[in-house]
């Protein structure tokens, strides 16, 4: 054999091998290879729809008109011109889009007046429908409820078609437009007391066209929160920061802020790691990914994922319950036995117990007295003993920084007990509500909201201010109707509240985002005497025959699971 | 009138642009005889020339075939997917079409817009619903309220021929049938323009009688970027195939030059005289046995010039012996000639005019064998200088002075234009004077009674003398062979000063002993010039003449009519410049 025939014959099995060994596919076969899991960044925003807004035209009549011009209201942020085309001369010079936004319902109609000779220029017509909410200046959703009309005058335009001549001031958006432009959202602010947790303030954004939503939300995150937690919570961003840019890399969301704020000091950091990690974490944004933090361009601090939760930490679920007047420990499947200490000894006349959270020690238990709130210790040696007298407190309320809280119906007092000094009960200033006849208070998770019942069916939020010094900032939460009794309230996670109504036709129970109002229905089987919250888990006392049983809601939220039958009640978990 | 600014200064761009002018003609000039005389630059550049095309072409059908591909398959799915919304949407919009099971329960979704329904889930604005690569809009200009959008588009982004293309099938109620553009649009919102595939259709209502636009605005910077990517890959990889081929090119081409290159340079060195050259020969391929033959050709070549050296010197020693040996008889015949020729008014007049014959010729005779012999000396190398500084400007006068007898029997005149300052140069008197006696008397000979000039120049490094006639001139050509021996023009003319067809010859090796130049010029009609270039040492090498070798009025007519009329002329190839060599 040649060479040259030994090296064509080297190539042909060469090329053969190759062949073969390819499948003879465009795209060659390989692995397993290892592969990256980056991703190709997040797109820090969120998809939505908008209304595009359409000027009036000329074959339009007044029922037209008016939806015309409520659907350029809906469209008016993104593009303010349609609207304008609606309005006659003196209604431009005269209306802003400035106050709150009114949000009827979508089915309203449209009132024309009777029909005229045909020669009238002006027109007057009422838009009728029902007030489903109102977005306030602070972003804040407060629903409301009531029929809502509101006359409008109409011009005939002289090349056809009508104007509005007079119109006040605000926008007047549908429930489908909020849903469509507004997305709500959870801004977390600093516990102004503590400062060592999250409070959580709800507000509904409006999407904007030219910014990402992350960047929306961390530009409302840097203004005030809403009128609810005014002077109750704090933020870590100096004043004077604005978001310089949001960026999102191959492996990291990157956010640069112009602040005064010099890169060095780092006492604020962690603060402002986890104000920004959990509000565009818990609004669905940048999740599980690290935010770099960098301040006039410099790098500041770089968050990773789960690293720290302490913030919005409600120090596990462990649960109590109370048995014959003994508080017992709730494991996850079966009683635990009885707490240490007097408190775990079955004692008669002690109702309405209410657990601490204690970080150093054992912590504490209250209970409501015919002669006041008495307090003992899970500790072997612990014994009851009574802190503030009163025959008419209200249940005793733990606050997280360690002190009880109870309501001196019979003296319209505030008061607070610290049991880390020992003193007597101190007042705390409640101007608001001192005139309220207040049968309940329950302070949140978060040490900053507080859950007020006053009379029989009525709810209010408040905050504690000023440094945990004054309870205000009063905002009506829900009002149940007459002849209907709240019968307990309880604190699930920081932003919802769990209430319990006796009603003539029988029980619900309503969880309530006290931000925007939001209450979804808890389906009800037994009669519950009260109820206790943490986060997802949901414990409650049901009547029976045979006393009381212990109930707790499933995960699918729709049906309850009986703990214990007989003679277990009152479910605690600690704060709430 | 004296010359303004503004003429010497258009001379000045005028001359500027005549040297860029020249100097671009140069530069082409030398790369096409760059080009003419390298085989491997032609190669190479065949190579080059031939691939840049092959690639262009191939590079074009596949860039477009794959922009075609790329940007079909995503209008196709675009259009697959405008097509799934646009279904979705007239399924919303129209529920009584639907099936009777679709129509029963759908009581809870009575109060919410459909509209907004399918757009939540058209754009994935519901929960858990994420961004699409597409922005839309639907349109409905009747209705209050009925239009929605998706992203940054606003109804301003939709082009306006597909916005009359689709209101003109609303118009036409042809509603099946949908319009797509590709342009640039600049969004109002991002202020720049994108690339964008925008698909337009009509969704019609029956039942109410509405019709929607619904605008896609898929953008295609990702299909963009791709296609740039490829282009840019084709470019480099078709740059990076060229300049390989022309690599593979220039080695293979190589292989095959540097032997002939290195042919050609033996082939030079032998005709430079180095007999002795041979070729190495590598392997058994062609090249090899071209080297063996050129070798085979030169060992002959040695061989015969060999042999003809031999049987040269051989004759000049025969001409330079049968010379030495014709003197000594001939020195007899002069003296008995001179006897009869002083005797010859006692003879009658037959024998008379016999013996001024006799002696005539012998006198030619005499300085013919003393030219032979001068010539043998040439020959037999044994040729010597007897160098002295002299001023030319004497030895062109005494030679003058020596030609004055013969011009004045021909009637003709010396012109003569020589340098104020002393022409110093190291040279030989007698051979010096010799050439520029042989250059006149030929001057006068071939001058036809017409003024001889007679030229002197200098410059640092050499003296030059020209003798300029208006005689017949030279022929093309002979130019060259006057210097040759015993060469005449006319072989019917007689020689009136009875030369002896050596002269030039022997001026040609004065000069050339000199380290000098003897060069000629002519021109039928126009007389010739002969120009003496000597280096004013000797020995030095020479790299330029003083003056030229045309006459300054021949370059001056030639140089006009050029620039009169460029065409009609034919170029003229004797040497004009004055450094010829």
């Amino acid at each position: 054999m040649t060479r040259t025939r030994r090296f064509a014959a080297v190539t042909a099995i060469m090329a053969a091998v190759t062949c073969t060994g390819s499948g003879c596919t465009v795209i060659p076969l390989s692995g397993p290879i290892a592969v990256s899991d980056v991703g190709a960044g997040d797109p820090l925003g969120r998809p939505f729809q908008r209304m595009i807004a359409i000027g009036p035209q000329r074959e339009w009549g007044p029922e037209e008109t008016i939806k015309g011009m409520q659907a350029a209201m809906a469209a008016y942020p993104d593009d303010p011109s349609v609207l304008q085309q609606y309005l006659t001369p003196e209604a431009k010079a005269t209306w802003n889009a400035s106050g709150p936004v009114t949000v009827i319902d979508d089915a309203f109609e449209i009132v024309a007046p009777p029909p005229g000779d045909g020669t009238e220029t002006v027109q007057t017509v009422t838009l009728k429908g029902s007030s489903v909410a109102s977005i306030k200046e602070d972003d804040s959703y407060v629903p409301t409820a009531g029929a809502w009309e509101r006359p409008y005058e109409l011009v005939k335009a002289p090349g056809g078609g009508y104007r509005v001549n007079a119109l006040p001031p605000g926008l007047l958006l549908t429930a489908s437009d909020v849903d469509r432009a507004y997305r709500p959202t959870n801004l977390y602010y600093l516990n102004r007391s503590t400062q060592d947790r999250l409070v959580v303030d709800r507000v509904r954004l409006r999407m904007k066209t030219t910014e990402r939503f992350a960047q929306t939300v961390l530009e409302r995150l840097l203004q005030q929160p809403t009128a609810a937690l005014q002077g109750a919570v704090s933020t870590s961003f100096p004043p004077g920061t604005a978001i310089e840019s949001v960026r999102s890399g191959e492996e990291r969301v990157v956010i640069d802020l112009a602040s005064p704020l010099d890169p060095l000091d780092l006492s604020a950091e962690d603060a402002l790691r986890a104000q920004i990690r959990y509000t565009l974490n818990n609004n669905d944004v940048a999740k599980g990914r690290i935010i770099e933090i960098q301040v006039n361009g410099e790098p500041y601090a770089v968050d990773r994922p789960n690293s720290d939760e302490h913030w919005l930490d409600d120090s596990g679920d462990h649960a109590y319950y109370v048995s014959r007047g003994a508080v017992r420990h709730l494991g996850k499947d079966r009683p635990e036995g009885v707490v240490p200490g007097a408190a775990g000894e079955p004692r008669e006349g002690y109702s309405d117990f209410a657990m601490s959270l204690s970080k150093d020690g054992p912590p504490l238990v209250a209970a409501l007295t015919t002669t006041g709130i008495s307090v003992a210790s899970l500790t072997q040696d612990g014994r009851w003993q009574e802190v503030i007298h009163g025959e008419s407190l209200t249940p005793p309320t733990w606050h997280r920084d360690g002190s009880l809280w109870t309501y001196d119906r019979d003296n319209a007092v505030l008061l607070r007990y610290d049991p880390a000094h020992g003193q007597a009960p101190e007042r705390v200033s409640a101007p608001e509500v001192e005139k309220l006849d207040v049968t309940r208070l329950r302070i949140a998770r978060d040490g900053v909201r507080v859950a007020v019942t006053t009379g029989k069916n009525t709810v209010q939020i408040g905050a504690l201010t000023g440094g945990g010094t004054m309870l205000g900032n009063l905002q009506l939460l829900t009002t149940i109707e007459m002849g209907s009794e709240i019968t307990d309230v309880a604190w699930g996670d920081d932003e919802h509240l769990l209430v319990l109504v006796q009603t003539k036709a029988g029980q619900i129970l309503n969880e309530i985002n006290v931000g925007d109002g939001e209450t979804t229905g808890v389906p009800l089987k037994d009669r519950l005497n009260s109820v206790a919250a943490l986060d997802d888990r949901i414990l409650a006392e049901a009547e029976t025959e045979k006393g009381t049983k212990l109930l707790e809601l499933n995960q699918d939220r729709q049906t309850w699971a009986t703990k214990l039958e007989t003679d277990a009640g009152a479910p605690l978990f600690p704060l709430g | 009138m004296p010359p303004t600014n503004q003429r010497r200064s258009r001379r000045t761009f005028r001359q500027i642009l005549g040297g860029a002018r020249r100097r671009v003609r140069r530069a082409a000039g030398k790369a096409r005889s760059t080009w003419r005389r390298s085989l491997q630059l032609q190669v190479v550049t065949s190579t080059m020339v031939i691939s840049v095309i092959v690639v262009v072409v191939l590079g074009t059908f596949l860039f477009g075939q794959i922009s075609k591909s790329v940007v079909d398959s995503t209008q196709e799915s675009s259009n697959s997917e405008a097509f799934a919304d646009r279904l979705q949407i007239a399924d919303a919009l129209a529920p009584e079409t639907d099936d009777q099971d679709k129509t029963t329960d759908s009581g809870k979704q009575g109060s919410a817009n459909p509209l907004d329904e399918v757009m939540d889930t058209i754009t994935g604005s519901g929960e858990g619903g994420t961004e699409k690569r597409y922005d839309m809009l639907v349109l409905n200009r009747r209705l209050p309220g009925a239009s929605r959008g998706s992203g940054t588009v606003v109804p301003g982004d939709v082009p306006a021929n597909l916005q009359l293309g689709l209101q003109r099938n609303i118009r036409d109620q042809q509603y099946d049938e949908p319009l797509a553009t590709t342009g640039k649009i600049r969004f109002a919102e991002e202020g720049q323009s994108r690339l964008t595939y925008v698909i337009g259709g009509v969704v019609h209502v029956p039942t109410s009688g509405e019709s929607y636009e619904v605008y896609h605005f898929f953008p295609l910077d990702e299909e963009e970027q791709l296609l740039v990517n490829v282009r840019l890959a084709i470019v480099v990889v078709g740059l990076g195939l060229v300049l390989l081929l022309a690599a593979i090119a220039y080695l293979v081409t190589r292989q095959v030059v540097t032997p002939v290159r290195l042919a050609r340079q033996a082939a030079e060195r032998l005709a430079a005289g180095k007999l002795d050259e041979r070729l190495k020969v590598r392997g058994e391929d062609d090249l090899a046995r071209l080297a063996n033959s050129f070798n085979e050709m030169a060992a002959n070549l040695a061989l015969k010039i060999h042999q003809l050296e031999e049987l040269s010197q051989v004759q000049r020693q025969f001409v330079s012996d049968v010379s030495h040996e014709l003197r000594t008889p001939l020195t007899t015949v002069r003296m008995a000639a001179d006897l009869l020729y002083d005797a010859r008014e006692d003879f009658d007049p037959m024998a008379s005019r016999s013996a001024e014959l006799m002696q005539a010729q012998l006198e030619r005779f005499e300085s013919m064998l003393a030219d032979l012999l001068e010539i043998s000396r040439y020959d037999a190398g044994a040729a010597t200088l007897d160098l002295d500084p002299v001023d030319v400007r004497d030895l062109v006068l005494r030679a003058i002075a020596d030609s004055e007898a013969l011009a004045e029997r021909h009637s003709t005149r010396f012109e003569l234009r020589l340098p104020n300052e002393p022409c110093m140069a190291e040279v030989d008197n007698r051979r010096v004077e010799r050439i520029l006696r042989n250059l006149l008397f030929n001057a006068i000979e071939h001058g036809e009674g017409r003024d001889v000039v007679v030229t002197v120049g200098g410059d640092r490094d050499a003296v030059a003398v020209a003798v300029r006639d208006h005689g017949i001139g030279l022929k093309p050509g002979e130019d060259t062979l006057v210097f040759d021996r015993f060469w005449r023009a006319d072989p019917s003319r007689a020689r009136t000063i009875g030369g002896t067809g050596l002269g030039l010859a022997i001026s040609r090796e004065d000069a050339a002993l000199h380290g000098g130049w003897l060069q000629a010029w002519g021109q039928p009609g126009e007389g010739s010039q002969f120009r003496l270039t000597l280096p004013r040492t000797a020995g030095a090498d020479l790299k330029g003449s003083p003056l030229p070798l045309v006459p300054p009025e021949i370059e001056m007519r030639r140089t006009w009519r050029t620039s009169m009329t460029p065409v009609l002329l034919p170029a003229v190839a004797d040497g004009g410049g004055y450094d010829e060599d």
